[in-house]
């Protein structure tokens, strides 16, 4: 390939700080942590079939890690919550949040763009763009919902003030095998967007070049100089 | 002429309604109404034909279990499996306890106080009952310190002035024609025969999890054996059913079938009243070679027409041309016209209710008066339950029935034609009772002999993935509930059901009359019955009692111009 | 005719019994309740000053499986209830008279004992058209209604009257309706098809022990029976733990008595006394005889289904599927989506693709002098990452 002559001047920007870098991976191995194991207490697999009870307690132990590793996902995603509030402005609530009008108007352009395949150029933004925003706000909702649930189903078992906050959900969803039953469809949404989610960061990374994936683990991006806004 | 309206009619399941006229002192023509619904064959379309078991079940508390082994029969017919050997005879021995459970509570519960006097039992001598009560069986009490102290506990009961269940009772009418002693015995036995009930079906409990509404399986038994586990049926759970089954041969040798004969004895008059249709129909039940070998059944299948004990007809659920039911008088329409008679297999349900809006007076029996069909053998009406099935049964020359039945009438000593009589219907019932408390040792030998043999197996496992059930199929599940011939009827379609038609004993019995008029057994057998007591409609309920009904009621008494007579208050 | 009602002491002094007697039965039945010896004296109290309680119980659309439960308690036994507890005076499947008879006990109770009666339930009420549930002529909810009003207690025996049971299964064709959605007053649930014997009689027990009614959680079922689900309190749940389960039925597992779980047990998401109390007598309960639990004592059940499925049909997808169905099928259409999304983009965006590889530059190798070299390298840094992606 021919060397081009142009020099095109690009800028490091530190874009995910440590707080929120650390949130995405504890994020992410939790849920790959309660997929597997909630998958494995709604589809038990036959192994030491031939043991006795009191040998093993290998079911007892998923289900010990399932409600462990949901405590830890839980207060993460309550953290998450705080640095809305007090991170830089790629890690602030309102990139979750549309609220404005061009919000909107930028978020169909990311669809015209990146989803449709309409145009072939679009804005490039820094963070995160209005649609990704917006699927992320979803996403926190189904975080919420999939807590909701997870503790209505753990508020029997469990006399600790946290889950016990949770009864009422029981009643109100028609009985507990409704709250198995969304819980295990919540999951799902989980593993959709996974699929979708490293899906996008390879397509982003593959055609802008921007550094997307390793902005997670240095926090860095890079953007055309001319690009950025003074 | 007065029309009387009995509604509800206690002492039964369900909500049943009868109303009829009396012309000097007889009844010259009744009608028989349900007054409730609930479309569970509509509720069952478009689910698992594994679940339907459960479904059905609920149909009735009081014969539980039977409309559960119905619809395990009808999908297994449908789907093509055959049940392993302990299955059926598991089946089997919960089919009989649940008859021994069921006709000793009709009996005593719901049937005896149509002719036991409660309040006459107050005045009976003790030491007279214990003469009594031993001469009758060897039951073990028969003391006089027990009749004495029962007595008394029912003397304190009546002076609280607190009746309870008894309030309000038909107590002193010239029907009741017991001694004061045999009254006691009875009144005595209720209360033997209410704790003694809830034993038997433990036997439900071990096989099925509970009772009411014990766990059925299509392709089997949901129980397991093992004889080196205590998580299983083992041999301290057998030991129990065993247990049962001795006690339970006990108690209706010893206290229920010498007091059917000591009562029925004052009351052969009743072996000429409410005799009613002369066709019976049995479906039979008790497979000992499978359930695809009626001649293996111990109760046969067979109809009898025009009480022709020569001749047996044969039978088929699947036969499109022989099982219909009608609508014309109940409150369901049909595609094809109201006077339309259709197979279950192409049954349908749809609610058309036309009757009056309540609060009301009468029904207007001229047009639709019934939440019931009205199913016709042949286009014949047919009584059903244990008479039918005796007599089926004796027609078609089983030693087992013959010899019970016979040993009966020569005690009671009485021809073979009293049968045909509300105290036939109620004596068939006990001799049924003691056969069933027979087999249920029979079979549990049985069962304990295949164990010994190192069969275990409880399930045939290689239809249970709907997967491998053909697209399309239908099946009728046949058996006899302790009211009479119950079957049920099944379309499957993509693995899930199609239509589900269920014929229930009590719509035989209690529907009302089809399109060309004829009456079905309640009706009929209530003609002719003489009423002493307008205001009192005992002789009505004794004979409605003595089919056992299988719905609930309420009874009202009108005088010609339909006004509601006096209630009449019973001290 | 206004007799003094004696009391259950007097009457069980009238049977012979001295007051030592009496005592010892007050404590009998407080253990039996499971009360501590201190609340002894409330109990005498209550027996001491009450007569028998008249009771009313109505049947709707119902199988009187929960009439035939009732019987079969063997602490207290039915018989003793019936002489001894309570006045039963209106119950269709026991009484003596009939018609007119029957209703005029159930109306001289109502009429005679306003605010002291106790209304037990049996059955939903049809609100689709008062001609569904008819008896003596008037319809099913004139009849609770009338009879709700005056009632010092009401309790929906099982799960037709606490939540509509069979008949209120999806279409529910005759809009089979709860008791408590009818009465605008409180009511106990005692949910189950049918609910416990003993649970049954300890409940109205404990309405006349304690007079008043038992603790309820926030479905109006008792917390003495309903506060713990099937599965947790399950002898069978060691196995679960240790991921022991029956895969087929009468399997080598079943006859271990593994857990029940992958053949659909809903214990674990049924309330109820069933492994604890146990039924007839102690005797057994579903999941000890080798069936699961249905769930029966929970709203809604039958349309939980199907019962041999672990997780119930998803409403809209058929009776086969379930939600992990329903998410699988989702995660292959994503997959799928993504892949047509890939090959799209590729196709779409290939000038763009060009444009980039353009932008690109060879990177010599550091010659260790500075200048241009060293410049060009530091601005291709990034595309280099970039083609690192192709």
């Amino acid at each position: 390939m021919a060397a081009n002559p142009q020099t095109i001047p690009y800028r490091r920007i530190y874009v995910w700080e440590l707080p929120v870098r650390l949130y995405h991976w504890i994020n992410a191995l939790c849920i790959l942590l309660l997929c597997i194991s909630g998958y494995l207490i709604g589809n038990p697999q036959k192994i030491f079939a031939a043991n006795e009870a009191y040998q093993q307690y290998w079911f007892g132990w998923v289900r010990f890690t399932h409600f462990a590793v949901a405590y830890v996902f839980v207060f993460n995603f309550i953290f998450r919550i705080y640095w809305g509030f007090v991170g830089n402005r790629y890690a602030k609530w309102d990139r979750f949040i549309l609220y404005r009008w061009d919000q909107w108007k930028e978020l169909w352009d990311t669809v015209l763009v990146d989803v449709l395949q309409a145009r072939v150029y679009g804005r490039k933004i820094i963070g995160h763009n209005n649609l990704a925003g917006f699927s992320y706000f979803v996403l926190f909702h189904i975080f919420l919902l999939q807590t909701i649930t997870g503790f209505a189903l753990y508020s029997s078992m469990s006399d600790a003030f946290l889950p016990r906050l949770f009864t009422w959900i029981v009643p109100l969803l028609g009985g507990d095998a409704w709250v198995r039953q969304w819980h295990h469809l919540f999951m799902w949404f989980f593993i959709v967007f996974t699929v979708i989610h490293l899906y996008l960061v390879f397509y982003h990374d593959y055609f802008e070049g921007r550094g997307t994936t390793s902005s997670i683990i240095g926090g860095w991006k890079f953007e055309r100089d001319d690009n950025i806004k003074r | 002429m007065a029309r009387i309206v009995v509604d509800p009619i206690t002492r039964i399941e369900g909500h049943l309604r009868i109303e009829a006229v009396v012309e000097g002192g007889k009844i010259t023509d009744a009608f028989s109404s349900g007054t409730m619904v609930r479309g569970i064959e509509k509720i069952l379309r478009g689910r698992d034909p594994r679940d339907a078991w459960a479904f059905t079940e609920r149909v009735c508390g009081v014969c539980t279990t039977v409309h559960a082994l119905a619809s395990v029969r009808a999908v297994e017919d449908a789907i093509k499996i055959s049940v392993p050997k302990n299955a059926e005879l598991v089946r089997n021995i919960m089919f009989c306890a649940q008859y021994v459970h069921d006709h000793v509570v009709h009996f005593y519960h719901l049937h005896a106080l149509d002719w036991v006097d409660v309040v006459s039992a107050l005045s009976a001598d003790p030491q007279a009952t214990s003469d009594l009560a031993k001469s009758l069986s060897n039951y073990s009490k028969t003391s006089v310190g027990y009749f004495s102290d029962l007595q008394k506990r029912l003397k304190s009961f009546v002076d609280s002035g607190q009746l309870g269940i008894f309030a309000n009772g038909y107590w002193g009418h010239s029907a009741f024609k017991l001694p004061k002693e045999v009254n006691l015995l009875a009144v005595a036995h209720y209360l033997e025969a209410l704790e003694w009930q809830k034993e038997i079906v433990k036997i439900h409990a071990i096989f099925g999890g509970k009772n009411p509404h014990p766990n059925y399986l299509v392709g089997g038994v949901p129980c397991s054996f093992n004889l080196e586990e205590v998580n299983a049926i083992n041999t301290e759970k057998l030991n129990l059913v065993g247990k049962i089954i001795k006690d339970a041969m006990n108690f209706v040798e010893q206290v229920y079938l010498p007091d059917l004969l000591a009562i029925a004895g004052f009351y052969k008059d009743w072996a000429a009243i409410g005799g009613g249709l002369p066709n019976y129909l049995a479906y039979g039940d008790l497979p000992t070679k499978g359930y695809g070998f009626p001649d293996g059944f111990k109760l046969q299948r067979g109809a009898i027409l025009n009480r022709d004990l020569s001749k047996v007809y044969e039978v088929n659920g699947a036969d499109e041309n022989e099982i219909k039911e009608y609508v014309a008088h109940s409150w369901y329409k049909y595609e094809a016209g109201d006077t339309a008679g259709l197979h279950p297999w192409k049954g349908e349900t749809e609610f058309n209710f036309t009757g009056p809006q309540p609060p009301f007076e009468n029904l207007n029996t001229d047009g639709k008066y019934s939440w019931l069909k009205t199913p016709r053998w042949k286009e014949n009406p047919m009584e059903v339950g244990p008479l039918a099935r005796m007599l089926v049964s004796y027609a078609k020359g089983s030693q087992e029935v013959k010899e019970v039945v016979d040993e009966a009438l020569k005690k009671l000593d009485v021809p073979v034609t009293a049968l045909f009589s509300t105290l036939g219907r109620t004596a068939a019932r006990g001799l049924e009772t003691k056969l069933a408390a027979r087999w249920l040792k029979e079979f549990y030998d049985e069962l304990i002999g295949n164990l010994k043999a190192g069969d275990t197996n409880t399930f045939t496992r290689d239809k249970w993935e709907p997967t491998s059930w053909p697209a399309e199929c239908e099946g009728v599940g046949l058996t006899e509930a302790p009211r009479g011939a119950l079957a049920h009827w099944i379309r499957i379609k993509d693995r899930k059901i199609d239509n589900y038609q269920l014929v229930v004993p009590s719509t035989w019995n209690a529907s009302p009359r089809d399109p060309a008029g004829k009456r079905s057994a309640y009706e009929e057998s209530l003609i002719g019955t003489p009423v002493a007591k307008e205001e009192e409609p005992l002789e009505i309920i004794r004979t409605i009692h003595s089919f056992d009904p299988c719905l609930a009621c309420a009874v009202h008494l009108y005088d010609p111009d339909g006004n509601h007579i006096r209630r009449i208050t019973v001290s | 005719m206004k007799k003094k009602i004696p009391s259950i002491e007097q009457s069980m002094q009238a049977k012979g019994y001295s007051r030592r007697d009496f005592l010892y039965f007050c404590g009998v039945a407080a253990a039996a309740a499971g009360l501590s010896t201190t609340s002894l004296g409330q109990v005498v109290k209550a027996f001491e000053t009450k007569p028998r309680p008249p009771v009313v119980w109505l049947h709707f659309q119902e199988c009187t499986c929960c009439s035939e439960s009732f019987i079969r308690s063997t602490h207290p036994i039915v018989a003793d209830i019936i002489f001894d507890t309570l006045s039963l005076d209106y119950t269709e499947t026991l009484m003596a008279p009939a018609g007119h008879q029957a209703e005029k006990s159930r109306d001289d109770t109502i009429k005679n004992n306003q605010g002291k009666y106790i209304l037990l339930v049996e059955g939903s009420v049809p609100l689709g058209n008062p001609g569904f549930c008819m008896i003596g002529g008037k319809s099913a909810e004139q009849i609770l209604k009338d009879a709700a009003a005056g009632a010092a207690a009401v309790v929906a025996w099982g799960s037709c009257a606490s939540h509509g049971c069979v008949q209120s299964a999806k279409p529910n064709p005759t809009q089979a309706t709860p008791i408590h959605k009818i009465i605008g007053k409180p009511v106990i649930n005692v949910p189950g098809c049918p609910p416990i014997a003993e649970v049954m009689t300890a409940i109205v027990t404990h309405v006349l022990l304690f007079g008043k009614i038992p603790e309820l959680d926030s479905q109006g079922r008792p917390k003495e029976f309903y506060s713990r689900r099937v599965h947790d309190t399950c002898y069978r749940r060691p196995y679960y733990d240790a991921g022991l389960f029956v895969e087929s039925w009468d399997d080598d597992a079943a006859r271990k008595g593994y857990c029940l779980y992958k053949m659909g047990c809903r214990g674990p998401v049924t309330y109820n006394a069933c492994a604890v109390t146990k039924w007839n007598g102690n005797l057994s309960y579903p999941i000890q005889s080798g069936h699961g639990c249905i769930g029966c004592s929970e709203a809604g059940f039958w349309d939980n289904g199907p019962f041999y499925q672990h997780l119930g049909a998803f409403p809209g997808f058929g009776i086969e599927s379930t939600a992990d169905k329903v998410g699988t099928v989702a995660t292959v259409a994503t997959v799928g989506g993504i892949a047509l999304h890939a090959i799209t983009s590729n196709i779409r965006k290939q000038k763009l693709i060009r444009e980039n590889m353009e932008e690109s530059v060879t990177v010599h190798p550091f010659k260790g002098e500075g200048g241009a070299d060293v410049e060009a390298a530091e601005a291709a840094k990034p595309e280099e990452t970039k083609g690192g992606d192709e």
